[in-house]
């Protein structure tokens, strides 16, 4: 039973990175007020770009490139939204559309259909001392990225409520007009969060690439960038909230996967489609037993116009 | 002896200030100084241009032509921040808090006090405490903006700009949602800055406060500045003649006081059958108890400070709001109503907020027009449009309603907005309502269109249809209403008969009892 | 502000929609020349992204220069069929974001309502004998009964729970792909094994329910065109000509207003999303009964999400899905041809992606457009900002709860 339950500790904290970087960076985002359903498309140039800067450097420096990569596409966002008071949601939908046929025909056209040639994966660390304690066992043997993923949403909730940032950013997401004449700029706060969470998405992407596997795969994020909006929903857009969530929905991952290999009868009672669907039926149910309290930012997806009359 | 030079020195001076937005020209080469300690109302029609050459004081806008001078230096202000640190506060007409944050949160946002890179929320509270403490304002620094009255917002506007040094406080429009108690309250405030060497700049169009407040006195007509007189030297006639016509002494210039005085004919004596009657009518959190009437032939006003269940009250009798609890009887009926059974059976709907409930802005003017009415005859065949019948109601309509421009196939929401009141009008009466159910009919229109809709809500009276206006401009109340509910809390805390006295109304908007 | 009260002077209707359906055009344009250069860059070479992109039109109008040597009908019937079949889904999946988005509501749902309808006519097409023509009606009608009735379910959760449409149409999107790929396709509608050859997806549906052939047996243009336009016209007259289109459309403008007008909000929003979701519906079982012929694995491209971008390149104006549809069904079919030359063939996808984003940042072309038009003289220039934009949804905010 411990192995059990080992096994699927590990193979949670393998997934969970990519999820829990993406759902941060939405939750950046959005208390800024900016909606981002653009995730799924940052974490798709994040892996490609990723991979592709690891066949020629060392796979912690390509990183970097996944994290470029991502930033990129939000300052796209950003341009539109921001400064162009464009619907966040179309531009959002249109970079899903542009990263999905654009990387496509980038990977098609330098390497092959499928994904590209295996990289070096990231390095992964053994922590002395707990080798041979049961369950904490499985907290060993994970990427950097694991490690930081854990911190992460810690240092994210430390930011949102207790610097002055922080109280800028919420701010923003709550009243921008208030920001404003404070001598604030909105524009400035809300492009950063928007290039911060894409950011955070290509990091989420590169960790698919880097660390879960070791190469692109045509496929990628296959949809995990709208479960981290779900993970933000489901948390309240909290850090924290988005961190469980998160947790979460990997968790739930990986008891499917480890189901499907170690014990396929398990999946003739209960089908795959079951527990795919699960996540978002959870977050559909809770959104609908919660009485109008969803914890969304006040302006989030409202045009912030400086000389609007 | 620096401070001395300064006192008798131009504080601000704005000269030639010209600011465009797309072919609207806001302001137009106005030029205006402050001195010092002064207590300044800047007066004029809404769009006249008052609050334009505020939010460019305030670095908000950033004027197209034209030159600011602080303390004889001249400055470009790049956003409120350069304002704000030379001593520029603004107290806004929409307050600018963030509902979730707490009182000092709201003070200290954009000059956090920090330790060790945290938001030190400790001494924030202990710096507004001390600010609250220096100006006497009687504040809780961990309280919710959500949880306080408007009165108490206001305030935290105004210590927001004090803890920041201002030493010019400008106010716009901050009377618009107080009771007079608390409007009073606030000039007490502001006399006080005043004697302490603050410039304070009100932004207003009450001319009787601002008589009251101000020793001199700037008015606005049409993005120009028109004269500046002191206060002593004027009076509210000569005011409403330069904002109207931008001359003091004028024929020409439209009657100001229509009042129900003036329709003599139709009186409370003349008032026929009772169209609506509620009795206990709890509706939501805000509406907790109301009983009123209103009859065929009579104006009903209906006072009382923002928020206190009038907005509600209006939404029950235009069946947008389901009743929970009481009785409603409209126009002979009392089953529950929904907005279409309220039309059917009678009532006219003019809301408060024209784009917000009462016009679709991208859609064309006939097709607005036909809205609430789009199943009828000559809006609508059989489940097909009439174009043509609606075409020509709607040019019939704006005809008689004088909406400019006439062309019935331009976007609503391009009209000024006295034209879309037009419309809202005609497109209300036009189906011969009994009951005219009128929340704030003039907020926001020019004193020509002002008088224009009180002068209707006269005619409609004197057809015989009952109206109810909801107004927080008290003196509009008192100018057209046969009889008077004050509302407070949710209930009508008492009725008064045409002329009351403003002060014993405002007491009754304030929950007390009445005196004298 | 002093506000002028003269507006422009009334201008011809004509003009007005050529002046609105600029900024789409000319997104278009933008889009295809960034794509040329995209292909230029990676293959070093123009002239290769030029034929690449001859190519694409030969593959979705029909290879003129073969055909005129050859003689063969075939060269043209058959990219006419690809480019019709692949229009007439997306006019569905188009129809169905703008008849939404017309009602103020964001269908980011297509994709998800679009498998339901495809399963449902996967299994009525095989599991029912019906004569030749009822069977496929039934098909159709069942996949648009199937597609709207999962409609409902974000419009009910907006009106009693104020969940916002956007996140609850994200949601089912993948519990519908997961519930029907994983689960029915894999499961108790796979196809049964005959022989030895084992067939992912489930059983072929009977002959009776596929959408009859237009031309001959070369080309794979159904019935389904014809019944895409005939869609895009009725929606149009629906949304513009009578009482009801009005009423939804002045909800999806300004609900508050609406429903002082006495419009039954709630429930035009629930017709509108089941309409929408019947479209989606529709889209699916074209895809089963014209194209694949039964449910394969997976649904492949995701036409709901292209759904997304045809209808707001067209403006949300159902004749102009229409266009957009036409238009990147032609570039998508021609796709398959761009492989000659080792493009990718979801190369129109990028285009129509690119387009999407173009279009998105409808101000900085409307800025651009009323800067011309300022500097060419002023009485033969067009009129200032016209906003010929699709309504905005009433709300642009995908909080799951709240307001």
């Amino acid at each position: 039973m411990i192995q059990v339950l080992e096994s699927l500790l590990f193979s949670t904290l393998e997934y969970a990175p990519a999820l829990i970087f993406a759902s941060l960076g939405a939750v950046l985002s959005e208390r800024s007020g900016v909606v981002n359903i653009g995730v799924e498309g940052m974490m798709r140039v994040g892996a490609f770009a990723a991979a592709v800067a690891a066949l020629a450097m060392p796979t912690s420096v390509a990183l970097l490139a996944g994290m470029a990569a991502g930033a990129a596409l939000a300052a796209i966002h950003a341009y539109l939204c921001v400064k162009w008071r464009s619907d966040q949601v179309v531009s959002g939908m249109a970079l899903n559309l542009v990263a999905l046929a654009g990387v496509t025909f980038l990977l098609e056209s330098l390497y092959s259909p499928t994904g590209t040639p295996p990289i070096e994966q990231l390095h992964r660390w053994t922590l002395p001392g707990i080798a041979s304690v049961p369950l904490l066992h499985a907290l060993s043997g994970h990427s950097g990225m694991t490690y930081l993923a854990l911190a992460a949403p810690f240092v994210f909730h430390l930011f949102l409520w207790r610097t002055a940032a922080g109280l800028r950013l919420r701010s923003a997401g709550e009243k921008p007009a208030a920001v404003a004449t404070m001598g604030i700029s909105v524009s400035l706060l809300r492009t950063l969060a928007v290039l911060g969470s894409g950011t955070l998405a290509g990091l989420g992407g590169a960790a698919l690439s880097t660390s879960t596997l070791d190469r692109f795969e045509h496929h990628m994020p296959s949809g995990l960038g709208f479960m981290a909006v779900a993970a933000i929903v489901f948390g309240r857009w909290t850090p924290l909230g988005a961190f469980g969530a998160a947790l979460f929905f990997a968790a739930g991952n990986a008891l499917r996967i480890g189901l499907a290999s170690s014990a396929p009868g398990v999946l003739e009672v209960i089908p795959q489609g079951f527990l795919l669907a699960l996540p978002y039926v959870l977050t559909l149910l809770l959104l609908s037993t919660r009485q109008r309290q969803s914890g969304a930012p006040a302006a989030l997806g409202t045009a912030y116009d400086p000389e609007a009359r | 002896m620096a401070e001395i030079e300064l006192k008798s020195a131009r504080l601000i001076q704005l000269s030639h200030i010209s600011k465009a937005f797309g072919k609207v020209l806001a302001l137009d080469d106005v030029s205006l100084e402050l001195r010092p300690g002064e207590m300044l109302a800047l007066v004029g029609e809404n769009g006249a241009g008052k609050s334009s050459l505020m939010n460019v004081l305030y670095g908000l806008y950033h004027p197209d032509q034209g030159e600011l001078r602080i303390k004889g230096e001249r400055v470009r202000l790049r956003g409120p921040k350069d304002a704000i640190a030379r001593g520029i506060g603004m107290v806004h007409q929409h307050f600018m808090l963030v509902p979730t944050l707490t009182v000092a949160e709201n003070v200290v946002l954009g000059r956090e006090p920090t330790r060790r890179g945290l938001l030190d929320l400790k001494r924030a509270q202990q710096e507004v405490e001390a600010t609250c403490k220096r100006f006497g304002f009687q504040l809780d620094p961990t309280a919710r903006i959500s949880g306080l009255t408007v009165g108490s917002q206001q305030k935290v506007e105004i210590v927001k700009a004090l803890h920041r040094g201002a030493q010019v406080l400008i106010l716009d429009e901050p009377t618009a949602v107080l009771t007079p108690q608390e409007a009073d309250e606030l000039f007490r405030v502001a006399r006080g800055l005043s004697a302490e060497g603050h410039t304070v700049v009100l932004i207003s169009h009450k001319l009787k406060e601002v008589l009251a407040f101000a020793q001199r006195i700037c008015v606005m007509r049409r993005g120009k500045m028109v004269a500046s007189v002191a206060a002593s030297q004027t009076d509210t006639r000569r005011l409403a003649n330069l904002m109207i016509t931008g001359e003091e002494e004028s024929a020409a210039a439209p009657s100001l006081h229509v009042t129900a005085e003036g329709s003599a004919a139709a009186t409370t004596a003349s008032a026929g059958e009772p169209l609506l009657k509620l009795d206990g009518v709890c509706a939501g959190p805000k509406l907790t108890g109301a009983t009123l009437e209103v009859r065929a032939g009579e104006i009903v006003g209906i006072a009382g400070v923002d928020g206190n269940g009038q907005r509600e009250l209006a939404e029950v009798v235009t069946g947008l709001r389901p009743v929970d609890r009481g009785e409603v009887r409209l126009c002979g009926a009392t089953g529950s109503l929904d907005p279409h059974e309220a039309r059917h059976r009678g009532v006219s709907h003019v809301p408060e907020d024209r784009l917000l409930h009462a016009i679709v802005g991208p859609m064309r003017v006939d097709e607005n027009v036909s809205l609430g009415r789009q199943e009828q005859p000559p809006f609508a065949r059989g489940p097909w449009i009439d174009f043509t019948g609606r075409r020509e109601r709607t040019q019939a309509l704006a005809e008689a309603y004088d909406v400019r421009p006439r062309d019935p196939s331009i976007p609503c929401g391009r009209l000024s907005g006295g034209n879309q009141q037009k419309v809202v009008f005609a497109r209300e009466l036009d189906a011969r309502p009994k009951l005219l159910v009128a929340v704030q009919p003039t907020r926001g229109l020019d004193i020509a269109a002002v008088a224009a809709v009180r002068r209707k809500l006269l005619e409609e009276k004197a057809r015989g249809v009952g109206v109810l206006l909801v107004s927080l401009d008290l003196e509009e109340v008192l100018a057209l209403s046969d009889r008077i509910y004050v509302m407070f809390e949710g209930k009508v805390a008492g009725e008064r008969p045409r002329g009351a006295d403003e002060r014993e109304l405002g007491a009754l908007m304030l929950g007390g009892a009445a005196h004298g | 502000m002093a506000e002028p009260e003269a507006v422009e002077a009334p201008r011809s209707r004509f003009a007005e929609a050529i002046w609105a359906s600029l900024p789409s055009v000319l997104s278009v344009g933008l889009s295809l020349l960034v794509c040329l250069l995209m292909i230029a860059i990676t293959k070093g070479s123009l002239s290769i992204a030029g034929s690449a992109y001859l190519e694409m039109l030969r593959g979705g109008l029909g290879d003129f220069e073969a055909f005129g040597e050859a003689g063969v009908w075939t060269l043209l019937t058959r990219p006419w069929g690809e480019a019709a079949t692949k229009a007439a889904i997306l006019t569905f999946t188009g129809l169905s974001v703008a008849v939404a988005y017309r009602a103020g509501l964001f269908n980011i749902g297509a994709q998800g309502q679009m498998t339901v309808g495809a399963i449902a006519a996967a299994a009525l097409g095989a599991k029912l004998s019906l004569p030749f023509g009822v069977h496929a009606a039934v098909c159709v009608l069942g996949a648009a009964a199937a597609g709207g009735a999962y409609g409902i379910i974000p419009a009910v959760l907006k009106l009693r729970r104020g969940v916002h449409e956007v996140i609850s149409t994200i949601m089912l999107n993948w519990v519908a792909i997961s519930l029907v790929e994983n689960w029915l396709v894999v499961g108790p509608l796979r196809a049964a094994a005959t022989g030895d050859n084992s067939i992912s997806g489930t059983d072929q549906i009977a002959a009776t329910a596929a959408l009859p052939r237009l031309l001959s047996d070369g080309s794979r243009l159904h019935a389904g065109f014809p019944l895409a336009l005939l869609a895009a016209f009725a929606a149009w007259i629906w949304l513009f000509r009578t009482r009801l289109g009005f009423e939804t459309r002045a909800m999806g403008q300004n609900a508050e207003a609406a429903r002082a007008a006495g419009i039954p909000s709630a429930r035009r929003s629930l017709q509108a999303m089941v309409l929408a979701g019947a479209l989606a519906g529709v889209a699916g079982s074209l895809l089963v009964q014209g194209t694949e012929l039964r449910f394969p694995a997976t649904l492949g491209a995701p036409y709901g999400f292209d759904g997304i971008a045809i209808a707001l390149i067209g403006q949300t104006h159902p004749l102009g899905v229409g266009a957009s549809a036409l238009l990147f069904g032609i570039l998508r079919a021609g796709g398959t041809r761009m492989q000659l030359l080792h493009v990718h063939k979801s190369f129109p996808e990028l285009i129509q992606g690119l387009a999407l984003l173009f279009v998105a940042g409808r101000l900085i072309w409307q800025w651009a457009l009323t800067r011309r038009a300022k500097r060419a003289p002023a009485a033969s220039g067009p009129p200032a900002p016209a906003a010929p934009a699709p309504p905005a949804p009433a709300a642009a905010v995908p909080s799951g709860g709240g307001a």
